[in-house]
């Protein structure tokens, strides 16, 4: 019964089930909305479970088992009440992509270029797909760095393409600069779509298209059946520094609108039926890479530079509420309820009151704390002047670098029964209550 | 010891006693000229590890005394040499002041607090809000460099110049009023109009041959041009970011 589902969340934009919540975003329309309680509080660390390398991704849940990928190259199914591992499977690159499940089948991209199918009871493949290859957007001068005849991969490219299940079908974008749709039982290629260039947002799915954007500049609706394109909209440029350009945010989709971020600074609402824009939310130069949730009337967003959480209204896009979050944002708020949960890059989860957007409280991982390098100010701020003080060659990339070394929470939050899960740059995944 | 043998070297024909003779001379001198630099025992160069957690960093201060205190800071490992001290205030062995250098979004310069302290310099560096221990010990004497000084410029620079730009999709108007005041250094009136209206204080001017540069430090911003015929073509510099930027007389 895929339909009523759908419906669910198109005309009701209310609560979804445990089960839905087996893919990013928690449901193929990918509003980040959780059902079940919420903590107001934040009580302790139930535990956490060491990787081999940073993790970036999200997880997803299951019946009591968590699934999600790390940079170390594993897929892992970890039990959620205690933390023990159930089973792992290698890959041979970053699994910087958030799984999605159906029918005991768990389906996630590698940065090797390969996309997996593995059996959710012990992870092992049951059929793989090659890609043309995976890389990170890149071009010359990017962000100003010198010197700018050089071509530059973008260190803030940061996430692959998570794929969307539905109706026996898996789509996911691609740094080879497709969208591909693949049998869901045995891998075989339905049709691909080529962009411009990578796609590392996810796809969202709703009335048989699938609504994507790519670095390319362009957003692309594109009909889930054939593959061909229904409409696309053209965000920003930056032909100077590459900068101002490009979908890596996902989109949600909610009463026939699309939400989008943009690398141009602005937060697109677009008609899904015509692709014509509603409205856009200028953010000053700041990217918007999260991607939006959307509940009850009102759109939860987040930005890099400017460090601000906003809720806008919906049909509008008239701010309600603006408030400082200190540092760069990249992960997704999950709405449970009345309260929003968001990673934050200085090693920080917060929650915030849905309604007012006021702090409830925040986690900082023991990284963050020990804040070796100063990586932060006392504010836990990004300490820029002593982090991005060398324009050249690879200073910008070493200082990215060393800003992960605080334990940033790119993962956008799951929450179920009552804790939220999600992992850090420091190699852990957190469950917290 | 370098200096010697190079008198030693350029005076081939003198006696071994009048070498000799010039030696002691030029020790005295040179002891006398130390004393002198060092009427304070702050004055000096002085070189030591900031402990930043997880990450030491080198720190070298040069402070003189004339008839006011002056210095410069170096920080090898973050791209700073020789920037000027602000603020520089001495109460008997206890002294602070400002880096001027490392600034950012809501990140101020950068303040030390030390105490001469058995001849070593013993402090707190504090930057970004955060606070790190240092113990710096005198290498020498000071060599504080002085911060480039803006110049007259001439007749030719003078007046009026506009010009426009685009910067990550969104354009820019430019309008630069200069100011001759010679013998004293020129002045700017700097205007960029993009989505508000900016006006950048000018702390710096230099002209050198058909070459000029504007600095606002305040926005960070620069530019540098040459004078072509009657034009002005040049590079508007904005944190990492290098714009081509033509001025031109108004009509």
């Amino acid at each position: 019964m895929k339909l009523p589902f759908l419906l669910l969340v198109a005309l009701c934009g209310v609560a979804l089930n445990a089960d839905a919540q087996a893919m990013f975003r928690g449901n193929p329309a990918h509003t980040g909305v959780y059902s079940g309680p919420a903590p107001r509080q934040f009580h302790e660390v139930k535990w956490k479970f060491p990787t081999g390398n940073r993790i970036v991704a999200s997880p997803v849940i299951e019946g009591r088992i968590i699934y999600f990928g790390g940079d170390d190259g594993y897929v892992y199914a970890v039990d959620s009440e205690t933390g023990r591992q159930i089973w792992k499977t290698k890959t041979r690159g970053p699994v910087s992509a958030t799984p999605a499940l159906a029918n005991q089948t768990l389906y996630v991209g590698s940065y090797d270029g390969n996309f997996y199918a593995l059996n959710a009871e012990n992870g092992e493949l049951k059929w793989k797909f090659a890609t043309e290859g995976e890389r990170r957007f890149e071009a010359k001068g990017l962000n100003g760095w010198q010197p700018k005849n050089q071509t530059v991969a973008d260190p803030f490219d940061i996430f692959l393409s998570s794929p969307v299940v539905f109706d026996g079908a898996v789509y996911f974008g691609s740094g080879d600069g497709n969208v591909y749709r693949l049998d869901a039982n045995t891998g075989a290629l339905n049709w691909r779509f080529q962009t411009g260039d990578v796609v590392h947002a996810s796809p969202a799915f709703a009335d048989n298209t699938i609504f994507v954007g790519s670095w390319d500049s362009y957003f692309y609706a594109i009909d889930a059946k054939n593959g061909k394109q229904k409409w696309r909209f053209h965000g920003g440029e930056d032909a100077l520094i590459h900068n101002q350009v490009g979908f890596q945010s996902s989109p949600a989709i909610m009463d026939g609108v699309v939400y989008t971020g943009c690398r141009d600074a602005q937060l697109h609402a677009l008609d899904a039926a015509t692709g014509e824009e509603k409205w856009k939310f200028d953010n000053q130069l700041s990217w918007v890479v999260t991607s939006p949730a959307v509940l009850d009337g009102k759109v939860y967003f987040a930005t890099s530079d400017s460090a601000l959480f906003h809720v806008v209204e919906a049909a509008t896009g008239k701010s309600l509420v603006k408030e400082d979050g200190r540092a760069y944002m990249f992960s997704s708020p999950a709405v449970v309820n009345d309260t929003v949960f968001i990673g934050i890059l200085n090693g920080s989860l917060m929650a915030r009151d849905a309604g007012t957007g006021k702090l409830l409280w925040e986690f900082q991982t023991g990284a963050s704390k020990e804040n070796k390098g100063w990586i932060l100010t006392a504010e836990r701020r990004f300490n820029i002047p002593l982090l991005f003080f060398d324009n050249w060659r690879e200073g910008p990339l070493v200082a990215q670098d060393r800003t992960l070394g605080i334990g940033s929470v790119f993962s956008s939050p799951l929450v179920a029964n009552g804790t939220i899960y999600f992992g850090s740059t420091d190699g852990f995944l957190y469950a917290i209550d | 010891m370098n200096n010697l043998e190079l008198s030693t070297r350029r005076s081939g024909n003198f006696s071994g006693l009048t070498i000799i003779a010039i030696s002691a001379l030029t020790l005295v001198v040179a002891s006398t000229a130390t004393e002198a630099a060092e009427g304070s025992p702050l004055e000096g160069r002085w070189s030591g590890k900031i402990q930043i957690p997880g990450h030491e960093l080198f720190l070298i201060v040069d402070l003189a005394h004339t008839a006011n205190w002056s210095g410069s800071a170096t920080l090898p490992g973050l791209n700073v040499k020789g920037a000027a001290l602000n603020d520089i205030n001495v109460q008997g062995a206890d002294i602070s002041f400002a880096v001027q250098a490392m600034t950012g979004p809501s990140v101020e310069s950068p303040k030390i607090k030390a105490r001469l302290t058995d001849r070593k310099l013993v402090g707190d560096f504090l930057q970004g809000g955060n606070t790190a221990h240092f113990v710096l010990e005198k290498t020498g004497p000071p060599q504080v460099e002085e911060p480039p000084h803006s110049t007259p410029v001439a007749k030719e620079f003078e007046g009026e110049w506009n010009g426009g730009y685009e910067l990550m999709g969104y354009p820019r108007k430019v309008a630069i009023k200069l100011q001759n005041h010679a013998p004293q250094p020129a002045s700017a009136e700097w205007v960029i109009v993009g989505k508000k209206v900016n006006n950048l204080p000018v702390d710096r001017i230099t002209q050198q041959g058909n070459f000029i540069t504007i600095e606002s430090s305040a926005f960070g911003v620069s530019y540098e041009g040459r004078l072509e015929n009657g034009e002005i073509h040049g590079t508007v510099l904005q944190g990492p970011i290098e714009v081509a930027l033509v001025l031109r007389r108004p009509k």
